[in-house]
C-alpha cells in the first residue's frame, strides 16, 4: 500500500534520529527531494472520484508519487516456500510543465524498481533496486493494454481484451533471481478508504487514491541460483497514487495484508506517531468471501507487537510478531515471519516480509499467509 | 665556450619544445577519451554516424542488459561563435554509476528534476568555470553550427578517483535530452558504454552482436585511445624529425667550439703533457669538458624547450584541429621523459662531436703543441680520403633509403646519412673551390681576395667544418623551402581546379578540413531554390566504418567536370562515374589508396544502414585536403543505403549574368538569421584552405628559423677559432705592413666567400633535400603525389643568407683581428 509516501515519511524519521553517517543523509535527503518536496503544482487527492478504468490502471503523472506493488506467497510442487515483492514506483521530478524538448528523453518522471525474494528453507533474501527516467520506452505505465516496466522488469497484461487487466504476467530478473508469474484475480477489485479515497494525514489533499486486488490466484517459475521452481500461490495487488499523504507527525507504519484460508482478507495499516503513538488515521479493510467489504476502523482492531528482530545489518529494531484482534468478528490472527530477516537493503531500507497467519474465528481455528511492510524503524548504530 | 653552450642549448630547447608539444597534445586527447570512457571496458559504435537510441532501449528492455550506459558526445562552443571548445558528455544519470561519478547516480545530489530536461543544464568542473568566468547557477550561452543554446550550469563537478582536475578541462556534462537538444541529434546516440568483466567478454559479445543494429560493432575502450597516434604518427614524427635536424647541425657547432677550445689551449695541453699528463688523461678532460658543457647546455636547452614549448604547442594544436580533430590543450605537459629525452639528445650530441677534438688533443706532442702546420697538411692530405668515405656514406645512405620501405623513421636516418655524406665532401670542395676561386678573387680584390681565398684553404681544418654547419643549415632550410614550396603549389593548382562553383556554403564547423557539421534542411531548400543561383551541388562528410577502420566517406554528386582524366591517379577501363550512381562503387583519394594499400578493382566493406556491404573501388583520385584518406561515394547510392539525408556544405553555381558578389549578399541576407553559414567565394575559400596549409606549416618555419640560428653561432665560433689562431700569421702580415684595413678587408672577405661557398654547396644539398623530402618522407608519410616546383628564388635566398650569415659572423672577428696588437702576438715567436 503505502510504498512511496512511505519513503518520504522514512526519510523525515531519518532526518530526527540522526543518521549512522553522511552518506545516509545525503541519500535520504535526495532521496526526498526526489519523492517528496513541495506539492505545487501537483494534482491532489482531495476527494472520492468516478474511476475510469481501464485507463485509471495506468499512470497518473499529475501527481507526484504512484505505485504498482504485487507481494505474493508461493509454494513449489515440492512444498518448497517462497514469498517475493515485485513494486514499480513513479515519482514526477517536478511538477508538469509546457517546456518542449526536441529530446524524448527529456522528462520529469523517475521510475524506482524494487524486487525481492525470500527464500526461507536456506534462510535467503535477496532484494534488487532499480531506477530509470520514465522516457525513451527505458519505463513508463500504460493502459490499456496494461503495461508498467522499467527495462526489462515488466508487469503486463496477458489478456486478449485490452482492457482487462486480467490475466496479467510478472517478469523480473536480476542477477541469478527471477520470477516469471501468471495472475489472474479471484475476486473483483476492492476501492480503499472511501470508494478508493484514501486520507492518510490532516489537511486537505493529503489523501492518496488508493485500489487493490487482494486474492490473485498465481502460478509460474522461480529461479534462484540452485534451480528453478514451479510455484503457485496467492498473490495482492495494491495501484495507489497521490501526491501528499502524510502528517507531520507521523514516523512510519505498518501495514499488513492478510489472505485467510476462509476466503477473507485483511488490510490493516497503523501509521505511528514520533512519540510511538498510533495515528487516527490508522485503518483498514476486511474482504468477504464473496468480495463484499467493509472498512475497519482504527478502533475497532487490536494490534499487539510480540517479538522484536535486529537488523544485522542496518542495527534496526523491527517486530517480528503480531497478534491482531477484530473483537466485533470474533477474529484473532497471530501473525509470524516466515522468515526473520526480510528487509530491504535498497535507497531506503525497509521491511517487506512474508508472514503466516494462525488463529481463531467464531471458535475455528483459521490459517492464512500475507505480507507486512515496516518503515520508520531505522535507528543509529553507533 | 658560452657560444657552444648555447649552441647545445638552443639544439636541445628546439628538441625538447617539440618533444613536449607533441606529447602534451596527446596526453590532452588521452585524457579526454579516457575521462569519457570512465570505466567502460567496450562500447557499442556504430558503423557510421550515430546510433539509433532505440538499440539502447532494446539492449536494455528487450535483452535486459546491465552496466550500459549510453553516451551522446559532441563539441560546442562556449560564450561566443569563436569562443572556446567544449566537449559536450551526454548521459543518462540513472546508468551512470558504475563508470563515471559526475552525476552521482540516483541518490546522488544531483537535482534530477532540473537535469533531465526539457530545461538544458549541465555540470562543468571548478577550473573550467573559472576560465569561462561563470559560476553554479549562471546561463552559459554556447554556440554550434552557428545556432546559439544557452546551458544552465547546474552544479561543479569533481574528477573521478585517479582522475586529475585536468581531466575535466573543458568538458561539459549534461544529460541525454541535453545532449540530443544541443547537438541537434534526436534520437541518437554516439555510443553505448559497456563494462564486461573478462569472463563474459567473450560469449556476451557474441550474443550482444547478434542483436546489434547493422553496422555497428563493439569496440574495446583502450581501441579508442589510440585513434590520435595512429591518425597523427607521421604529423609527429615529421615534426620530431625537424627537430632533430637542429640537433644535427648543433652537432656541428659543438664539434666546432670543442675544437676550437681545444686549439685554444694548445699551449696548455702541451705544456700538461709536458709535465707527464698521459693523453688518455687529456682525451678524458677534453670529453669530460664536453659533457660538462652538454649538461649545462641541455639544462638550459631545457628550460628554453619548455618555454618553446608552449609557444609550438599552440602551433601544433591549431593544426591538429584543422587536420584530425578537435582537442584544446591548456597546459603544457612537461614529463621528465621528454625532458630526459632533451638531455640524452644535448649530452650524448656533445660528447659525440667532441670525440674527435679530443683525440686530437692527445695527440698533441709537446714539442709541436704550438704548430698546427701537421694538422693542416694532414686534413688536406686527407681530403680525399674523407670524399671517399663521403662517397660511401651516401650510397649507404642511398641503400638505406631504396631499403627502409614504409619506415620514416628509417628514411630520416637515410637522409641524414646524406647530409654527413656531404659534409664529409665539403673540406675536399672548398679545398678545390677556394683554390679555383683564388686568380678570380685575386683579380677582384687583390692581393687581399687572393690571401683570402688562399686563408680558407690553408685553414681547412676549422674553415671546412664551418663551411659544412652553414652548407647543411642553409641547405635544410631551402630543401624544407622548396618542400614547402612544392607541396603550396600542388595544393594550390588542385584547389583551383576542385574548387570550380562559384559560391561555397557550409555550417561553422569545430575541425577545418573535417567538417561534418550539417546545414538546416530547410536552409538548403530555400538555397537551391534561390533566384540567380543556376546549379547546386551538395557535399556530405560522413564517418563510417570502412574495412574495419572509422574513415571519412565523402558524397557528391556527380558532375560533368569529374570526367577530367587529370584528377584521377588510377582509372579504370569503364567509366566509373557512370558506375557510382549505377552500382556499389565508390573512389578513394591517394592517401587512403597508399594508407591501406587499395588499388582499382578492390573491394571495400563500408557499414552502410543495412549492415557492411562490399563497394568495388572504380578511382583513385588525387586530394590533398586530408592525409588520413577519403573514401568518395555518389550522393545517390549514398541515400540508398544510409539512413542519412544531411549535407555538410553546398556549392552554388551562379547563373549567367549574375554578379557573384551580389549572390553571396543575396545568399547571406537570405540564410544570415538561420545558422550564420560561411558564404565564401571561390576564391575567398581557397585563401583560406591555403591559410590553413600555411598555418600547418608555421612550425615548420619556426624550427627553420631556429636551424638556421643555430648554423650563425657555428660559423660565429668558427671563424673565432680561426682568428685565434691565425693571431701569428696576422702579426705577421701586419708587421710587413698590411694595415688594419686590409686586415678587416681579407678577414671579411675571407668570411665571405666561405659564406658563398657554403651558399652554393648548399644548393644541390637543398634540391637534393628537398627531392628526398618530396618523394621519399611525403610518399612514405603521407602518400602524396607532389609536383617538384624548383622556385629559384628561395636557392637565391639560400645562397644570399650564406653569404649575408657569414659576413656577419665574419664581422666581429675580422674587427678584433685587425685591432689587434702585431708585437703582442709575435712575442712568442
Amino acid at each position: 500500500m503505502i510504498r512511496l509516501i512511505p519513503l518520504v515519511l522514512l526519510l523525515l524519521a531519518v532526518g530526527c534520529t540522526q543518521p549512522p553517517d553522511a552518506l545516509e543523509m545525503e541519500d535520504a535527503l535526495n532521496l526526498a527531494e526526489a519523492m517528496g518536496g513541495d506539492t505545487l503544482g501537483y494534482a491532489r487527492a482531495v476527494g472520492p472520484k468516478d474511476f475510469d478504468f481501464p485507463s485509471d490502471f495506468g499512470a497518473h503523472t499529475d501527481f507526484k508519487t504512484e505505485w504498482w506493488y504485487f507481494t505474493g506467497n508461493l509454494r513449489s510442487e515440492d512444498d518448497r516456500r517462497f514469498g517475493y515483492e515485485f513494486t514499480l514506483f513513479r515519482s514526477a521530478l517536478r511538477p508538469p510543465d509546457s517546456l518542449a524538448s526536441p529530446s524524448d528523453w527529456s522528462t520529469n518522471q523517475l521510475y524506482m524498481g524494487h524486487f525481492s525474494l525470500a527464500d526461507p528453507e536456506t534462510g535467503t533474501f535477496h532484494a534488487f533496486e532499480r531506477f530509470s527516467r520514465g522516457a525513451a520506452g527505458l519505463a513508463g505505465a500504460e493502459s490499456p493494454p496494461f503495461k508498467v516496466w522499467l527495462e526489462d522488469w515488466t508487469m503486463e497484461s496477458t489478456a486478449t481484451d485490452p482492457s482487462s487487466l486480467f490475466p496479467l504476467r510478472l517478469q523480473v530478473a536480476e542477477e541469478e533471481i527471477a520470477i516469471d508469474l501468471t495472475l489472474d484475480a479471484v475476486k473483483p477489485m476492492v476501492l480503499q478508504g472511501e470508494r478508493g479515497w484514501d486520507p492518510k494525514g490532516e489537511g486537505n489533499g493529503n489523501a492518496s487514491y488508493y485500489f487493490s486486488f487482494t486474492r490473485i490466484r498465481t502460478s509460474g517459475t522461480v529461479t534462484i541460483p540452485y534451480g528453478q521452481y514451479d510455484v503457485e500461490g496467492t498473490s495482492w495487488k495494491d495501484h495507489e497514487w497521490s501526491t501528499s499523504a502524510l502528517g507531520d507527525d507521523e514516523v512510519g507504519w505498518d501495514w499488513f495484508a492478510l489472505q485467510l484460508d476462509d476466503g477473507r482478507e485483511i488490510m490493516f495499516y497503523q501509521l505511528r506517531r514520533e512519540d510511538g503513538s498510533q495515528s487516527p488515521f490508522t485503518g483498514g479493510t476486511l474482504v468477504n468471501a464473496d468480495g463484499s467489504y467493509r472498512h475497519i476502523t482504527r478502533d475497532e482492531m487490536d494490534l499487539r507487537v510480540e517479538g522484536q528482530w535486529e537488523s544485522p545489518l542496518s542495527g534496526a529494531v523491527y517486530p517480528s510478531g503480531w497478534t491482531l484482534t477484530l473483537p466485533g468478528e470474533d477474529l484473532t490472527m497471530r501473525v509470524t515471519l516466515v522468515m526473520p530477516n526480510q528487509e530491504l537493503n535498497v535507497s531506503v531500507r525497509y521491511f517487506e516480509g512474508a508472514i503466516d497467519v494462525e488463529g481463531s474465528s467464531n471458535g475455528e481455528p483459521i490459517t492464512g499467509v500475507g505480507y507486512v511492510e515496516l518503515t520508520g524503524y531505522e535507528r543509529p548504530t553507533s | 665556450m658560452a657560444l657552444s653552450i648555447l649552441g647545445v642549448a638552443l639544439g636541445v630547447a628546439v628538441v625538447v619544445g617539440i618533444d613536449l608539444a607533441n606529447s602534451s597534445a596527446r596526453t590532452a586527447f588521452r585524457l579526454s577519451t579516457e575521462t569519457v570512457a570512465g570505466r567502460a571496458t567496450h562500447a557499442i559504435v556504430p558503423g557510421s554516424g550515430l546510433l539509433a537510441d532505440d538499440t539502447y532501449r532494446n539492449l536494455r528492455a528487450d535483452s535486459g542488459l546491465r552496466n550500459a550506459a549510453p553516451v551522446l558526445e559532441g563539441h560546442i562552443r562556449a560564450g561566443s561563435a569563436s569562443g572556446p571548445v567544449l566537449q559536450v558528455l551526454g548521459i543518462d544519470p540513472l546508468a551512470e554509476e558504475p563508470f563515471r561519478s559526475y552525476t552521482g547516480g540516483p541518490e546522488g545530489e544531483l537535482d534530477l528534476g532540473a537535469f533531465l530536461g526539457p530545461q538544458r543544464t549541465g555540470l562543468i568542473s571548478r577550473s573550467t568555470a573559472q576560465g569561462l568566468g561563470i559560476q553554479s547557477g549562471d546561463d552559459l550561452t554556447t554556440f554550434r553550427e552557428g545556432k546559439s543554446s544557452s546551458i544552465r550550469i547546474l552544479d561543479i563537478i569533481d574528477p573521478d578517483p585517479g582522475f586529475s582536475e585536468a581531466s575535466l578541462e573543458n568538458l561539459i556534462v549534461v544529460d541525454i535530452a541535453t545532449a540530443q537538444a544541443l547537438l541537434e541529434s534526436p534520437g541518437k546516440l554516439s555510443r553505448i558504454d559497456l563494462i564486461l568483466s573478462k569472463e563474459e567478454q567473450g560469449d556476451k559479445i557474441a550474443v550482444l552482436e547478434d542483436v546489434l543494429p547493422p553496422g555497428a560493432r563493439i569496440e574495446a575502450a583502450s581501441a579508442r585511445s589510440s585513434t590520435l597516434d595512429q591518425m597523427t604518427q607521421a604529423f609527429s614524427l615529421n615534426l620530431t624529425a625537424m627537430s632533430l635536424l637542429a640537433m644535427v647541425v648543433g652537432m656541428f657547432l659543438i664539434y666546432n667550439t670543442m675544437t676550437f677550445s681545444v686549439v685554444q689551449r694548445r699551449g696548455l695541453i702541451g705544456r700538461l703533457r709536458g709535465i707527464g699528463v698521459t693523453s688518455s688523461e687529456i682525451f678524458g678532460l677534453i670529453l669530460g669538458e664536453a659533457a660538462v658543457v652538454g649538461l649545462i647546455g641541455s639544462a638550459i636547452g631545457m628550460v628554453a624547450g619548455v618555454a618553446l614549448g608552449s609557444v609550438l604547442i599552440d602551433l601544433v594544436t591549431r593544426s591538429i584541429n584543422d587536420l584530425y580533430f578537435t582537442v584544446r590543450i591548456q597546459d603544457l605537459n612537461i614529463t621528465p621523459l621528454g625532458l630526459a629525452k632533451g638531455v640524452l639528445v644535448g649530452l650524448g650530441t656533445t660528447v659525440l662531436a667532441a670525440f674527435a677534438p679530443a683525440r686530437e688533443a692527445t695527440r698533441t706532442m709537446p714539442s709541436t703543441a704550438l704548430r698546427r702546420s701537421e694538422d693542416e697538411s694532414r686534413l688536406e692530405a686527407r681530403r680525399g680520403l674523407l670524399a671517399g668515405s663521403g662517397l660511401i656514406l651516401g650510397i649507404l645512405g642511398a641503400l638505406v633509403l631504396r631499403t627502409s620501405g614504409e619506415s620514416i623513421a628509417f628514411s630520416y636516418v637515410g637522409i641524414l646519412f646524406v647530409i654527413l655524406a656531404t659534409s664529409l665532401w665539403v673540406p675536399f670542395l672548398v679545398d678545390s673551390g677556394s683554390r679555383a676561386v683564388r686568380p678570380l678573387m685575386g683579380r677582384l680584390f687583390g692581393v687581399v681576395g687572393r690571401m683570402a681565398a688562399s686563408g680558407i684553404h690553408h685553414s681547412l681544418s676549422r674553415s671546412a667544418v664551418a663551411i659544412a654547419a652553414l652548407t647543411v643549415a642553409v641547405a635544410a632550410t631551402s630543401g624544407v623551402g622548396i618542400m614547402v614550396d612544392s607541396f603550396r603549389t600542388t595544393v594550390d593548382t588542385w584547389l583551383r581546379y576542385s574548387l570550380e562553383a562559384d559560391v561555397y556554403i557550409s555550417p561553422p564547423g569545430m575541425v577545418f578540413r573535417r567538417n561534418d557539421a550539417t546545414i538546416d534542411t530547410a536552409v538548403e531548400e530555400r538555397i537551391r531554390s534561390m533566384e540567380g543561383v543556376s546549379e547546386t551541388y551538395s557535399v556530405r562528410t560522413a564517418h563510417v566504418l570502412i574495412d574495419g577502420r572509422m574513415s571519412d566517406l565523402i558524397v557528391t554528386e556527380p558532375r560533368d567536370s569529374d570526367l577530367e582524366p587529370g584528377r584521377y591517379k588510377e582509372l579504370p577501363d569503364f567509366d566509373h562515374r557512370e558506375a557510382m550512381t549505377a552500382r556499389d562503387v565508390v573512389m578513394v583519394s591517394e592517401p587512403y589508396a597508399f594508407r591501406f594499400g587499395t588499388q582499382v578493382g578492390d573491394f571495400l566493406e563500408i557499414a552502410t544502414s543495412d549492415g557492411p556491404r562490399p563497394f568495388e573501388v572504380g578511382a583513385i583520385y588525387y586530394d590533398y585536403a586530408s592525409d588520413l584518406g577519403v573514401v568518395q561515394m555518389a550522393r545517390s547510392r549514398y541515400e540508398f543505403h544510409f539512413d542519412d539525408r544531411q549535407v555538410s556544405g553546398l556549392a552554388v553555381y551562379a547563373a549567367d549574368g549574375v554578379d557573384v558578389d551580389d549572390l553571396i549578399d543575396n545568399l547571406t541576407s537570405v540564410t544570415a538569421n538561420d545558422q550564420g553559414l560561411l558564404i565564401r567565394s571561390n576564391r575567398s575559400l581557397r585563401q583560406a584552405s591555403l591559410d590553413v596549409f600555411d598555418q600547418t606549416f608555421t612550425v615548420t618555419a619556426v624550427l627553420r628559423l631556429l636551424t638556421i640560428l643555430v648554423a650563425f653561432i657555428g660559423v660565429l665560433t668558427a671563424l673565432m677559432a680561426l682568428q685565434l689562431e691565425r693571431a701569428r700569421e696576422i702579426s705577421v702580415l701586419r708587421a710587413n705592413g698590411m694595415t688594419p684595413s686590409q686586415v678587416h678587408r681579407m678577414v671579411t672577405t675571407q668570411t665571405g666567400l666561405m659564406g658563398l661557398l657554403s651558399g652554393l654547396l648548399s644548393v644541390p644539398l637543398g634540391l637534393l633535400l628537398a627531392w628526398l623530402l618530396i618523394f621519399v618522407i611525403n610518399q612514405r608519410s603521407f602518400g602524396w603525389t607532389l609536383q617538384f616546383e624548383i622556385d629559384l628564388m628561395v636557392l637565391g635566398q639560400a645562397v644570399l643568407l650564406a653569404v649575408i650569415a657569414a659576413l656577419l659572423a665574419g664581422w666581429f672577428p675580422g674587427r678584433s683581428m685587425s685591432r689587434m696588437n702585431a708585437t703582442e702576438a709575435l712575442r712568442f715567436e
